[in-house]
């Protein structure tokens, strides 16, 4: 019983893990990026006019989140490749990571925007506003309230995912816990630390996104 | 002022409005009636272009609605609409609800803006309620904000779609008292509502509307005693009762 939890494994291995940590940091940090930017381009292509920027959207969408991450990450790891593209594991696991999450960022956003009645968007536009203005002024204060807590979500379960990393040697927290478990052989120990490492990640985002809430709510 | 000629919609297949022609001149205050899904709505809509037009020409101040070189923002800064459901900003005080159009279309000051909005706050009658948020007033209160927000940007045309439909009876009152000295006034004012006695007291002409198509128009007094069209005769009937 005393080598389930072997704190020694902790002490010996810290610089392991810490290295491990600041990739997955690095990793998340970039993912979460591309993933906005192009979950934010995709929410405003499933909203637009055009039907086959809404049809593209619609399709990018559907496609992403029905499949699995690991598809994701494979393809830009292994078979880029053969393509003549050759991504390090951290740009293919970033890039599988931050597309894969982007759909459901999309989601999100699409669902925030068109929470706010059809009616204040006809206010605003009936005054003179300009639909950027009408973005800017009307809608998107009001859709942020709604898409803060599954955005806050989303960027929670992007750093989890980010241990996808360890499948394609990304060096991550994964990655390294994996190393310490095929020298120390301790699995439960070293994979409980590593999960620390994790919540030191999850957790204060988590408490920043409750944060926010709550001042919104506030707000009016 | 405003000027239908021949104007047509469709929705797909849906024949909206069907070959309407109506001129309203300026100062002149319209009211259209009609059973619901009618058109009237729709036809309301067309004039400020949130709906748009099949085929036909409609013209505001000469210029035309449809064409796609007339600068739209533009054009519609001198037509301020009310809704059914006031369609106030919810995250933004009574001020700044008022205030938005005139800072960002008009490129009004603040100052200047929040003093014109505090005149017509006042006019409305509710100038103590400049800092409060919509969700703090009552429906009354919240479509003479409504009101005033049209008002700020010094249109031409105000039009009203049924804009004491969705109020408690007891505040209906309140807002056709504004609505009733605007006309006064002489501003332009084209007017959805199931409210005959506003109909009867302030316009100078009532459409009746049916089936996407204007029936019969007249002046209130004949128009409510001697209908000429059996449609318009049975509609008025049933209200009576
Ligand atoms: N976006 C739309 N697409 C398809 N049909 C529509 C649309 N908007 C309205 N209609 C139809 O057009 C008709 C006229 O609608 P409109 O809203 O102008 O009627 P209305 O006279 O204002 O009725 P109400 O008194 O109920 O407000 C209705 O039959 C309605 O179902
Ligand atoms: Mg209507």
């Amino acid at each position: 019983m005393s080598d389930l939890l072997d704190i020694s494994i902790l002490i010996d291995y810290q610089d392991v893990y810490w290295k491990g940590f600041f990739i997955t940091l690095k990793a998340s940090v970039f993912a979460l990026i591309l993933s906005f930017i192009l979950g934010v381009i995709i929410a405003v292509f499933r909203i637009s006019t055009v039907k086959s920027l809404r049809w593209f959207g619609t399709a990018y969408v559907e496609y992403i989140r029905n499949i699995p991450l690991l598809i994701l990450v494979f393809v830009f790891y292994n078979g880029l490749p053969s393509i003549g593209v050759n991504l390090d594991s951290f740009m293919a696991g970033g890039l599988g990571l931050g597309i894969y999450t982007s759909a459901f960022i999309a989601e999100a956003i699409r669902a925030g925007i068109q929470s706010v009645p059809k009616g204040h968007v006809e206010a605003a536009r009936s005054s003179g506003l300009t639909y950027l203005q009408t973005m800017r002024f009307v809608v998107l204060p009001q859709a942020i309230k709604i898409v803060l807590p599954p955005l806050g979500n989303q960027f929670i379960n992007l750093v989890k995912n980010s241990s996808i990393f360890g499948v394609i040697a990304g060096g991550d927290l994964m990655y390294q816990a994996d190393i310490i478990n095929s020298e120390t052989f301790q699995t439960v120990s070293v994979y409980l630390f590593v999960a620390l490492f994790y919540l030191l990640l999850t957790i204060p985002l988590s408490l920043f996104v409750n944060y926010l809430e709550r001042r919104l709510a506030r707000a009016y | 002022m405003i000027r239908f000629h021949h104007v047509n919609k469709h929705y797909g297949q849906f024949h909206v409005l069907k070959d309407i022609n109506l001129e309203i001149q300026s100062g002149e205050v319209v009211v259209i009636i009609g059973p619901s899904g009618s058109g009237k709505s729709t036809l309301l809509r067309c004039i400020n272009r949130l709906e748009t037009i099949t085929d036909g020409e409609l013209t505001v101040d000469g210029v035309s609605v449809g064409d796609r070189k007339t600068n739209i923002n533009e054009l519609r800064r001198d037509i301020g609409m009310v809704f059914q459901h006031f369609n106030l900003y919810p995250h933004m005080s009574v001020l700044k609800n008022i205030t938005l159009a005139p800072i960002r279309v008009s490129k009004a000051s603040p100052k200047e803006a929040s003093e014109t909005a505090m005149y017509y706050l006042q006019k409305v009658g509710i100038p103590d309620k400049a800092d409060a948020y919509p969700s703090q007033l009552s429906g009354g209160q919240q479509q003479r904000v409504a009101i005033a927000r049209g008002l700020a940007m010094k249109p031409k045309i105000m039009l009203f779609d049924e804009p004491t439909s969705a109020l408690d009876p007891e505040m209906v009152g309140e807002v056709l008292d504004v609505m009733k000295s605007l006309a006064k006034e002489g501003m332009t004012m084209v007017v959805v509502t199931h409210e005959m006695g506003f109909a009867r007291e302030v316009a100078d002409r009532v459409i009746f509307m049916d089936h996407g198509q204007i029936v019969e128009e007249g002046d209130p007094a004949t128009f409510f005693t001697q209908p000429k069209e059996e449609r318009a005769r049975q509609f008025l009937s049933r209200l009576n009762h």
